[in-house]
């Protein structure tokens, strides 16, 4: 009896299971917002990696176009994981002063200012 | 009468006229006595055009420099035997002349007098005192010390149809110095040595592997020095040589010696009347323009020229002299960024013109032009002008290749300005779902 066809054959649906028990915890367990907050999450990090990749696979000749438009992508998800952390209600213990209103002030403040130097320095 | 006019205003002309471009000036340092041994090199020198004036090596006038200002454009100095000088002449004055730009023309003796720690500061390595040139070729009746000896035929300073040379003094070894070359080598068997010994001295070399011997066509019996300020020194091995018994004595039956005349391809060389070149001016623009600029940018093509002339004794005025083979440009920025050649333009005598394009590097950049050959005024000329990165205006901008990164971070934006409002309108309703609940 092979002994490694047997854990071949249960690890395989193993992992489709922990797949889809994660898949399926994240829609039961996490609150539309979130999900809001992360859909925004991926569309940014989609978006950097097209750039990223045309800059390496076709040109980099205006570089400073690439930079902007990469930064952006990269600022616009950090501020966004940011507020994803603070207005996630599990995270309530650690971020005691600071309301869901003022992390998103917090969020369009920086932005807004993200967005100046992005299109200063894009053209 | 015309006729006497004419006369009248052409020894006038001859007068004004000056040989050299650096003056007709001359002071020769000579004791009173041995004045008359040189008189035809004096008589040569005064038909030239030059003034001369006579100062014995212990006398205090004429003075070589007054109130700052040196008094004479020449000086010569034929007192290779004094070992005693005026206060006024010492290898440091001497040296202060030559750098405020006096030529001079010194002969030495197997004697060691001040002239000879002069020497040094020309990195001339003299022999031994008492050592004079020996050769014992070609067998002569003459004493060895007395040489005949053959000008290299390719030379620009001297003839090149000059018969051989009497020559009787010391030889110098040539040091490291690049200002520094040789006029007249001497001749391949001879040797530095003490007369009376004959050839000991080869000898006594030969044991020593040939250290400290000064022989063979490596040194040199008359040199030049071209200072950094554009004066020329000359050293001349033996005073003899400027003689009027050695112009006179024939080098072999019914051939005259070419004394006289290799002292005059000397003069005229030490005197800046030959191989004196200057920059007339220099010129840069862009290429299609003629305006000069102070500042070019980046990757700009750039024409520059330089207008250079060539003294011509004949006539004493400046030409514009396209000889030049192999000048070059540097375009600088502390190393040069660019070296190119600088070839003279066909049919525009004087011109040497290039056209390159500006390295891709801003800085304060320099046209340099240093052309340094032995023999030739050193030719120097410098010009700053900046180099500038394109201003805001100055380049492609909105680029077709760079659409991806516009829309990306249009879209950033975009999808920014959404979320924001889906955020808001979404924290109202939960805030009236929330008050709704509540309510319940």
């Amino acid at each position: 009896m092979p002994p490694k066809s047997t854990p071949a054959q249960t690890s395989a649906p193993a992992s489709t299971n922990a797949l889809q028990t994660l898949w399926q915890a994240y829609n039961d367990q996490t609150s539309n917002r979130l999900k809001f907050i992360d859909s925004f999450l991926i569309f940014l990090m989609l978006s950097g990696i097209v750039q990223f990749l045309y800059c390496v696979l076709v040109t980099t000749y205006p570089y400073n176009a690439f930079l902007a438009g990469f930064s952006s992508t990269v600022g616009q998800f950090v501020l966004t994981a940011s507020l994803r952390s603070q207005v996630n209600p599990e995270n309530k213990n650690e971020f005691k002063e600071v309301s869901p209103e003022r992390a998103f002030a917090d969020f369009a403040l920086g932005s807004i200012v993200l967005h100046f130097f992005v299109f200063n320095f894009l053209g | 009468m015309l006729s006497l006019f004419v006369l009248f205003f052409l020894s006038l002309s001859g007068l004004l006229y000056a040989k050299s471009s650096d003056g007709n000036t001359v002071l020769v340092i000579v004791e009173e006595a041995q004045k008359d041994e040189f008189s035809v090199f004096f008589d040569d020198l005064k038909a030239e055009g030059y003034s001369l004036s006579f100062r014995s090596p212990k006398a205090d006038k004429p003075a070589l420099v007054e109130y700052d200002v040196p008094s004479f454009s020449h000086v010569v100095i034929l007192a290779p035997e004094s070992k005693h000088f005026a206060k006024d002449i010492t290898p440091q004055s001497l040296v202060e002349l030559v750098s405020g730009g006096t030529n001079l023309l010194i002969a030495l003796s197997a004697k060691q007098t001040p002239l000879s720690s002069l020497a040094a500061e020309f990195s001339l390595v003299l022999p031994p005192a008492g050592t004079p040139l020996l050769s014992f070729f070609p067998e002569r009746t003459d004493p060895p010390s007395l040489i005949p000896i053959s000008p290299p035929s390719t030379s620009n300073i001297l003839s090149s149809d000059l018969a051989p040379v009497w020559f009787s003094g010391i030889p110098f070894a040539l040091g490291s110095n690049p200002l520094l070359f040789p006029i007249l080598p001497a001749p391949p068997e001879s040797f530095a040595g003490d007369v009376n010994s004959g050839a000991d001295a080869l000898v006594d070399a030969a044991e020593k592997n040939g250290e400290g011997l000064w022989a063979g066509s490596q040194v040199s019996v008359v040199a030049g020095f071209q200072a950094a300020g554009g004066a020329r020194v000359t050293w001349i091995g033996g005073v003899d040589m400027l003689k009027d018994s050695l112009f006179q004595k024939p080098v072999s039956k019914n051939v005259k010696s070419g004394n006289a005349k290799l002292t005059r391809d000397i003069t005229a060389w030490t005197f800046q009347e030959n191989l004196v070149l200057r920059i007339d001016r220099t010129e840069h623009h862009l290429v299609n323009s003629t305006e000069s600029l102070e500042s070019y940018t980046t990757n700009d093509n750039i024409v520059f020229t330089a207008y250079i002339s060539h003294f011509n004794p004949k006539s004493g005025d400046w030409k514009p002299y396209s000889g030049i083979q192999d000048m070059q440009l540097e375009f600088t920025m502390l190393d040069p960024h660019l070296r190119i050649p600088l070839p003279f333009v066909p049919n525009t005598p004087g011109k040497y013109s290039t056209t390159f394009r500006a390295p891709d590097r801003h800085g304060v950049f320099k046209f340099v032009v240093n052309y340094k050959r032995k023999g030739w005024t050193h030719l120097h000329s410098s010009t700053t002008v900046a180099v500038v990165p394109p201003r805001h205006d100055g380049y492609p901008r909105f680029l077709s290749a760079a659409w991806p990164f516009y829309i990306g971070a249009i879209s950033t934006s975009v999808g920014f300005f959404l979320f924001s409002a889906a955020w808001l309108a979404g924290e109202s309703r939960d805030g009236k779902k929330a008050k709704g609940t509540k309510a319940q």
